[in-house]
């Protein structure tokens, strides 16, 4: 007669909770396939995942991503293949801040305004700044007075 | 539930299109896009106004993960539904992070008796601050687990059973697993609680690498439309609608998917 093991505790290795946990940590951040899994199928799932996320950056972000014309998703997904998303705001403020002095100017007028307009330290939501900021990204300046936002200077950086 | 007939996904791209369809009576709204207190979307209140039945559906409770739900969550999900004076919510059985991870979109969950456990007790978590029932989506699924226990109508049926959920059924997905798994997408609706569908997906997809992708980007295909016909042959549901999430098309584009989902499932135009 066969004994079913007994099931591992909440966290343990082999649980729900830990194969769910390598299985998105496969998808998101570059970590090996689980066994069992078709790699083919999971790479597929990978890439379309990135595909909608370029997607969605684009759409919070797109001087971004015109600055890179039809490569966007090609180039988005380098970046973006070991990086979990943490929504397509910070997705594209993070890449952007990377990207600095080298972002096109219509993309560094993008960065600068939304630094303007929000506080960001990389590492919790952002929010939106009460008090006056100026901030300068790739060459173009922005001042934020009220939560409004004017460019003031382009090539003076 | 009444018999909305055919309505399509509220989202603020498309908000005129859709607040300009004189036969609607049904919508969903993406519930992680509406605050609980705050302002409505432009528009969207109006439409709840004017007795559109508009339906909170969330994306990001994670119902089948390992972890409970976060009642934060819940308790916007119930707040929103509050707001729109929803008939009822929707959510889907998969799961959106582990690990302190977000994946960033919804995944399967192994058709398991411990994934079954654990859809069953974060919709049970999840009800608890309902006050109104709750509708489960299937999803999508481009892989399997390794080690399913159950095939996809014991599976779903089990949680239906367990729960005494109501069933919102994306023919699309159907569409789509069954094409990727080489099944039968009409076998899987002859074994499903049809009585038990609050209301109905029906979506766009792509083909990439091989693999039928459910989009919401591109046009219904009519293998997808030739399933409605199917499923209404079988059990009309209440309400059908159309999810589109992006690369809009022409207002007349839309008109005509949402005329040709009137067609297949017998339900008068909305259009005009």
């Amino acid at each position: 007669m066969k004994i079913d093991p007994p099931l591992p505790p909440g966290g343990g290795a082999g649980s729900l909770a830990d194969r769910q946990a390598r299985l998105v940590a496969a998808l998101t951040c570059g970590a090996p396939v689980p066994s069992g899994f078709d790699p083919r199928l999971i790479d597929v799932a990978r890439v379309a995942l990135l595909r909608k996320r370029a997607g969605e950056v684009a759409g919070q972000w797109p001087r971004l991503a015109a600055a890179y014309g039809p490569r966007w998703p090609r180039e988005f997904a380098r970046w973006a293949a070991t990086r979990p998303t943490r929504g397509p705001l910070r997705d594209g403020w993070d890449l952007a801040r990377e990207l600095g002095a080298t972002l096109p100017a219509q993309a560094g007028g993008e960065l600068a305004a939304r630094e303007a307009a929000m506080r960001y330290d990389g590492a919790s939501a952002p929010r939106p700044r009460r008090l006056p900021a100026v901030r300068r990204a790739a060459g173009t300046t922005v001042v934020q007075i009220a939560g409004r936002v004017w460019l003031i200077g382009r090539g003076i950086g | 539930m009444t018999a909305y007939g055919v309505g399509i996904g509220w989202r603020p791209e498309i908000a005129g299109f859709v607040a300009g369809l004189p036969g609607l009576r049904f919508t969903e709204v993406v519930a992680e896009s509406v605050h609980a207190h705050g302002d409505l979307p432009p528009g969207l209140g109006e439409l709840r106004d004017r007795g559109v039945a508009v339906v909170p559906h969330g994306v990001k409770l994670s119902l089948g993960g390992a972890d409970p739900v976060e009642p934060a969550r819940v308790q916007h999900l119930a707040a929103v539904a509050r707001r729109l004076r929803a008939p009822l919510v929707s959510e889907h059985i998969a799961f959106v992070r582990a690990g302190g991870v977000e994946a960033g979109h919804l995944l399967p969950v192994p058709r398991s008796r411990a994934a079954v456990a654990a859809v069953v007790a974060n919709v049970e978590r999840t009800r608890a601050e309902l006050d109104v029932p709750i509708a489960l989506e299937p999803i999508a699924a481009v892989f399997d687990w390794p080690d399913d226990e159950l095939d996809e109508a014991g599976f779903l049926t089990e949680i239906l059973d367990r729960t005494g959920a109501l069933l919102l059924l994306d023919v699309a997905n159907v569409y789509a697993n069954a094409l990727n798994r080489g099944t039968d997408p009409v076998a899987l609706l002859d074994r499903l609680p049809l009585e038990r569908i609050a209301y109905v997906h029906v979506a766009g997809g792509a083909e990439h690498d091989g693999i039928y992708h459910d989009t919401h980007t591109d046009a219904v295909p009519q293998p997808v439309l030739d399933l409605v016909a199917e499923l209404c042959a079988r059990h009309r549901p209440p309400a059908l609608m159309l999810e589109r999430d992006g690369d809009y098309p022409l207002a007349e584009a839309l008109r005509d998917e949402l005329d040709a989902i009137a067609k297949a499932s017998g339900y008068p135009v909305v259009t005009g």
